[in-house]
């Protein structure tokens, strides 16, 4: 029984706890008793927090008790990435700069996640302020994949996908700056959506590139998904790039007739592992027997929009992370002068990855540099936002794999840069575009899951959800 | 458009990191990897193409230019996450040098 609760996701658990067949707190301790068990091995958590959860529990059973139950998630055991703030916590980004760094206020995602009962079990890890495609990049060590200790989960949110995937939690949140999301969650055999640019609130995320980063759900079922999606989003006067935009009011359907998916020829091509395009051909193949019309669509520079990315989000970092200076809080390295101090503080507190990026950054920026690089990386951003919203006036939905590869092993592309980088290569044109993006699981090699991904309009999160949940239900019913 | 030694141990300046000799050496090879990826952005013509604006998010609103308070508990933790400190005061390395004698 214990072991099924925890397969059950929000979905699930939450019709056992409002039939009374489960309590929160049961749910909640069987969570703590795998994470405890598991975790060691695993290292998707940096801090579960035992008392606190089973606190939160306990007063959502009382308040079911009570008749009083918030709803939904009230009682449902969630994970956190450890780049969200949640007061009075440790929060690390994954960053030895902020080993120690104690929250001082709540996300904004966290104070509307509070008014939902959910419980929180603790903080995931994360590659180092989310840069990173495999969890490797961690301060606190490596992320190991669920179904293969040897295999990276994906990330940078790797924690949180092995969290979901393994069963130590009901759901989890992630951040996606360029796929981190949907590239541990295809790895991992689970859920991962990125919503439109602008829905969620950064604020009390800590911020790698301010353009591209946005909160989303990693979970066991695209229903559970739009659970999380429908209470995060939303206009935030603490950040200013939210948007006032229409709500989002779930639209599920059985079958596609009338939905057209576009198969962009441009990411089709070469590069792609051949059990991942096996894997995904046949998924396409299913959203065609639902009735979808499945056609080529011409997606012009899809092969810059990881060039942009890796000019403009290098850019962003090293203006976003100039903040962690040592002084006001975080580690700081005692030194005679205030030069050394920064230089001592950061050389040590910031790992080679983010390190490597404040610098192409501060390069990318620097005087002679600026039109050549961002000026230019800015203008091809354009074209590119252009080529997708031409595609979408055509097609509904744009599919791809997520990743081109499988989750590899651990080590294999540590010392490459540029090769990890490339995992980003079908998930980043939806942050560059701006557009909401979902990975769905959609088969297994060897053991090895692999995720489909669909790109949607702007704002039109409930259309993506419907296809995605489509293709979802026909492949497990099948 | 390449990256010298010096080009980087000028930039690591201005980013106040302190790299070693080592890493300098290995900034320098994985840089100039990711320079030259990125360079393929030079061959797309894009004379008249406006730079893209933040996002697609309707956004572009302005608060209020007004003081926000904290609460307590706030200021506490404000306090804790001090590196070094005298009573409620932030304590930070002088930002102007004596002359040294």
């Amino acid at each position: 029984m214990l072991d099924e609760i925890r397969t059950l996701g929000i979905a699930g658990a939450s019709e056992l706890l409002k039939n009374g067949e489960l309590s929160s707190r049961e749910l909640t301790d069987a969570y703590l008793k795998e994470i405890d068990s598991r975790n060691p091995a695993l290292n998707a958590f940096l801090d579960v927090w035992h008392d606190d959860a089973r606190r939160q529990a306990n007063d959502a059973d009382e308040r079911r008790t009570r008749g009083e139950s918030l709803g939904v998630l009230d009682g449902i055991p969630i994970a956190i990435k450890d780049n969200m703030l949640v007061q009075g916590k440790r929060c690390t980004a994954g960053s030895k700069i902020l080993e120690n760094y104690i929250a001082v206020n709540h996300a904004t995602v966290i104070k509307k996640l509070n008014g939902t009962g959910a419980v929180y079990l603790g903080k995931t890890n994360m590659d180092e302020f989310a840069m990173g495609s495999s969890t490797e990049n961690s301060a606190f060590g490596s992320v190991r994949h669920p179904r293969d200790p040897d295999r990276v989960p994906g990330g940078s949110s790797g924690g949180s996908a092995v969290a979901v995937a393994a069963d130590l939690c009901a759901a989890a949140l992630g951040s996606d700056t360029g796929g981190s999301i949907r590239q541990p969650a295809a790895f991992c055999g689970i859920v991962g959506f990125k919503p439109t640019y602008g829905r969620i609130s950064r604020s009390g995320l800590i911020a790698m590139a301010s353009s591209f980063d946005q909160i989303g759900p990693m979970t066991k079922s695209v229903e559970d998904a739009a659970t999380l999606f429908s209470v995060m989003y939303g206009k935030d006067s603490l950040d200013q790039t939210t948007a006032d935009a229409e709500p989002f009011v779930p639209a599920w359907r059985s079958g596609l007739k009338g939905v057209k998916v576009g198969l962009p020829v441009q990411a089709w091509g070469e590069g792609i592992d051949k059990d991942v395009r096996s894997s995904v051909e046949s998924a396409v193949k299913t959203l065609s027997d639902l009735g979808a019309d499945i056609v080529d669509v011409d997606l012009p520079y899809s092969n810059e929009a990881l060039a942009v990315y890796y000019i403009v989000m290098p850019c962003e970092v090293s203006a976003n992370l100039s903040r962690f200076d040592g002084i006001r809080y975080g580690r700081r390295e005692p030194a005679p002068t205030l030069l050394e101090t920064y230089l001592h503080s950061r050389g040590e507190g910031i790992g080679p990855e983010p390190r490597r990026r404040i610098l192409l950054g501060t390069y990318a920026l620097s005087h002679g540099y600026y039109d050549a690089y961002y000026r230019k990386a800015k203008k091809v951003q354009t074209l590119i936002q252009n080529a997708y919203a031409s595609a979408l006036e055509r097609v509904d939905v744009l599919v791809t794999p997520t990743a081109p590869t499988k989750a590899f092993r651990i080590g294999e592309k540590v010392n490459d840069p540029l090769s990890m980088y490339l995992e980003d290569l079908f998930t980043v044109g939806a942050n560059v575009a701006g557009l909401p993006a979902i990975s769905v699981p959609c088969g297994a090699s060897e053991g090895l899951p692999v995720g489909m991904h669909l790109v949607g309009r702007a704002f039109d999160e409930a259309s993506l959800l419907a296809v995605a949940r489509a293709y979802e239900e026909a492949r497990g019913n099948g | 458009m390449g990256m010298t030694r010096d080009d980087i141990a000028s930039i690591a300046h201005l980013a106040r990191i302190g790299l070693s000799d080592e890493e300098l050496e290995r900034a320098e090879k994985d840089l100039e990897g990711i320079l030259r990826y990125v360079d393929r952005l030079q061959k797309v013509e894009t004379s008249g193409v406006p730079e893209a604006s933040a996002s697609v998010a309707k956004a572009g609103t302005f608060r209020a230019d007004e003081a926000h308070t904290c609460s307590e508990a706030e200021r506490d933790l404000i306090l804790k996450n001090f590196p070094a400190r005298d009573g409620d005061l932030l304590k930070a390395p002088a930002v102007f040098e004596r002359p040294k004698r």
